[in-house]
């Protein structure tokens, strides 16, 4: 990961944290203002303590933090603001809010800098902005649903007009519904607040969904920041191809340019081995980021989006892209899944070698367990990587 | 009925709650609060006047205070102030003799409260003070409410702490459960029988009422 700039021009923010005790925690990653970013990782990957160290809650041994042109971590220069001086909105994930106020006295405490009648007209406005109704406002959380001190919890986090929202697993605890209405209001936060807003979630589908940039991060460790399509589809690593739940992890061989027209296309060719890796697979020329060495062991993934099942509309595809390899398979396993259905079909002459093949819609059909397919990949979508895990 | 007796037990007892409070306080918060090696040993020394017989307590307290000891030499020395045998030194063995009444439903009280409440006062702004006083306190209000109460409650019936300690001085240190004593001793048994009667309604009352505080206060909430 190359360093960042200490000096920050915009409204975004900057993080850089390294610490090893009491529990590893490491990682820089940017944030720009009106972007929305998901922290995702599975449980006990640093997420929540990443969290709290930008609100303050935590202070890592080693760290910059910086919102704009206000540092509120330097622990080179000894800065560590109190979570009082940041001017941070966390969402917490169980929502925190005060069991014996009213959610409307809620919302007032962070507007306490304020002369009383003001705070609860101010209060008042934040409570209205998120949807919640004169006679909700009046109620303890209690007797709230999840959803609605959800919406009081984002209230409160607003009213103190903070230069860096966080919101802590906000779709763990939620039903359907109260789901929905969250993604249009953060879709609507995101337009109006322009603010960097961090999103901690272990759901996948709702990173790539909802977020402008997702951080991946494992063990204390963040290994990847990009566009969410952009992480899915060149993981950095096996763990994070992992992490991303992609499903199409294969071993193989990067043999590397093999003719000038390869070097001048900067292409390169990868030969698919089995587990094994006594018998060998088709060679498959893809694209060549300069980053492997000839001979080398590698990992590869390849998309869903890239694998395509032969049937006549395959052959129409095969003559538009000349970088489909086809590949023999029979299927081993199907299962329906509600609307989509998910097979396995092993590949012929590679002992232990298994594609993973999501269909919906009319596709779904055409597929059942003894099958003999043949399976298209699209070289455009394999990404390799070194073998070394994460 | 000893009038003199139960207005000083009444007087012991608010004047103990008034010291005592601000000490379980700050002591069962801290307890709530923090972990560190021996502090099993703290909660321990705590909880021992509840099980320590009051005589030996009494024993501890007029041996380490009293004129012939250091401490009780030096206040005396120093600020003409003797600590055993008057209300000064009845008030120090109904505080050190009701730690555990005061401090263990506060920490309980505190221990109680989900620690991000903290953290989510912290982040919307409210220093450590308005978080005690605002979020804080107003939660541990049942538990402190019963610790008051028993506080009350338990140094109005105390005797042998307070005879250790007190002696038996009317007007000075005799309370009501060492003047229901003395009239059995000396087979008033009428006088003793209306003001054991007292100390029972008045403690039955004082704590029915506070279980029926905090009921309302858990259950609004």
């Amino acid at each position: 990961m190359s360093a960042l700039p200490v000096s920050n021009t915009g409204r975004g923010l900057r993080v850089r944290v390294s610490q090893q005790l009491p529990m590893l925690l490491e990682g820089e990653f940017t944030c720009e203002s009106g972007e929305l970013m998901a922290l995702v990782g599975p449980s006990g990957a640093g997420k929540t303590s990443m969290l709290r160290a930008l609100a303050g809650l935590m202070r890592p041994t080693s760290a910059t933090i910086s919102v704009g042109d206000e540092v509120w971590s330097d622990t080179e220069a000894n800065i560590h603001l109190a979570p009082q001086d940041r001017h941070v909105g966390l969402v917490f994930q169980n929502y925190a809010l005060m069991p014996h106020l009213s959610a409307l006295d809620n919302v007032s405490l962070s507007l306490l800098h304020l002369p009383v009648k003001e705070r609860k007209a101010q209060a008042q406005q934040w409570l209205d902005q998120v949807r919640i109704s004169v006679e909700q406002q009046a109620r303890k959380p209690s007797a709230l649903s999840g959803g609605q001190q959800q919406r009081v919890a984002v209230a409160r986090a607003l009213a103190r007009q903070p230069r860096l929202l966080l919101l802590d697993e906000p779709f763990s605890a939620v039903d359907q519904m109260s789901r929905r209405s969250l993604y249009e209001l953060l879709a609507e936060l995101r337009r109006n607040l322009r603010i960097p807003i961090v999103l901690v979630t272990h759901d996948l589908m709702e990173a790539r969904h909802l977020a402008d940039s997702i951080v991946v991060m494992d063990a204390g460790r963040v290994l990847q920041q990009g566009h969410p399509a952009q992480v899915y589809r060149s993981p950095r690593n096996a763990r994070v191809a992992d992490l991303m739940g992609v499903h199409n992890r294969f071993a193989g061989r990067w043999l590397g340019p093999l003719s000038e027209a390869d070097t001048d296309a900067q292409m390169g060719w990868l030969e698919w081995l089995p587990a094994d890796a006594v018998t060998s697979g088709p060679h498959l020329r893809v694209r060549d980021k300069r980053r492997l060495i000839s001979g080398q062991m590698v990992t590869w993934v390849v998309q869903s989006d890239g694998l395509h099942i032969d049937t006549d509309e395959g052959i129409e595809l095969k003559r538009a892209n000349p970088g489909l390899v086809a590949v023999e398979a029979r299927v081993t396993e199907v299962r329906n899944l509600g609307e989509t259905t998910l097979a396995k079909a092993s590949v012929v002459g590679l002992e232990g070698v298994s594609f993973s093949l999501i269909r919906s819609g009319p596709q779904r059909r055409s597929l059942c367990g003894g099958q003999a397919i043949r399976v298209q990949v699209d070289c455009d979508w394999v990404h390799v990587m070194p073998i070394k895990a994460a | 009925m000893d009038w003199q007796a139960l207005s000083l037990s009444l007087e012991l007892a608010a004047v103990t709650l008034l010291v005592l409070m601000p000490l379980g306080l700050w002591l069962g918060r801290w307890l709530a609060h923090t972990r560190f090696a021996g502090k099993s040993l703290i909660e321990a020394v705590v909880v021992l006047p509840l099980v320590l017989p009051p005589t030996v307590l009494g024993y501890y307290l007029l041996a380490s205070l009293g004129g012939a000891s250091p401490v009780g030499r030096w206040m005396q020395e120093t600020f003409d102030v003797q600590l055993t045998f008057n209300f000064a030194g009845l008030l120090i063995a109904s505080a050190v003799f009701n730690i555990p009444f005061m401090v263990q439903p506060v920490q309980r009280a505190f221990e109680a409260i989900p620690s991000n409440l903290a953290e989510a006062a912290a982040v919307s702004g409210l220093s450590p003070w308005q978080t005690f006083v605002r979020v804080e306190l107003p939660l541990a209000w049942p538990g402190v409410l019963s610790a008051a109460v028993l506080t009350f409650v338990h140094t109005l019936g105390e005797f042998g702490v307070v005879l250790m300690m007190g002696g038996s001085i009317p007007g000075e240190t005799k309370t009501i459960a060492i003047s229901i004593y003395d009239r059995v001793q000396s087979f008033d048994l009428r006088g003793a029988d209306e003001m054991a009667l007292l100390l029972l309604l008045m403690s039955l009352t004082a704590v029915a009422a506070s279980f029926f505080a905090t009921a309302r206060l858990v259950k609004t909430r």
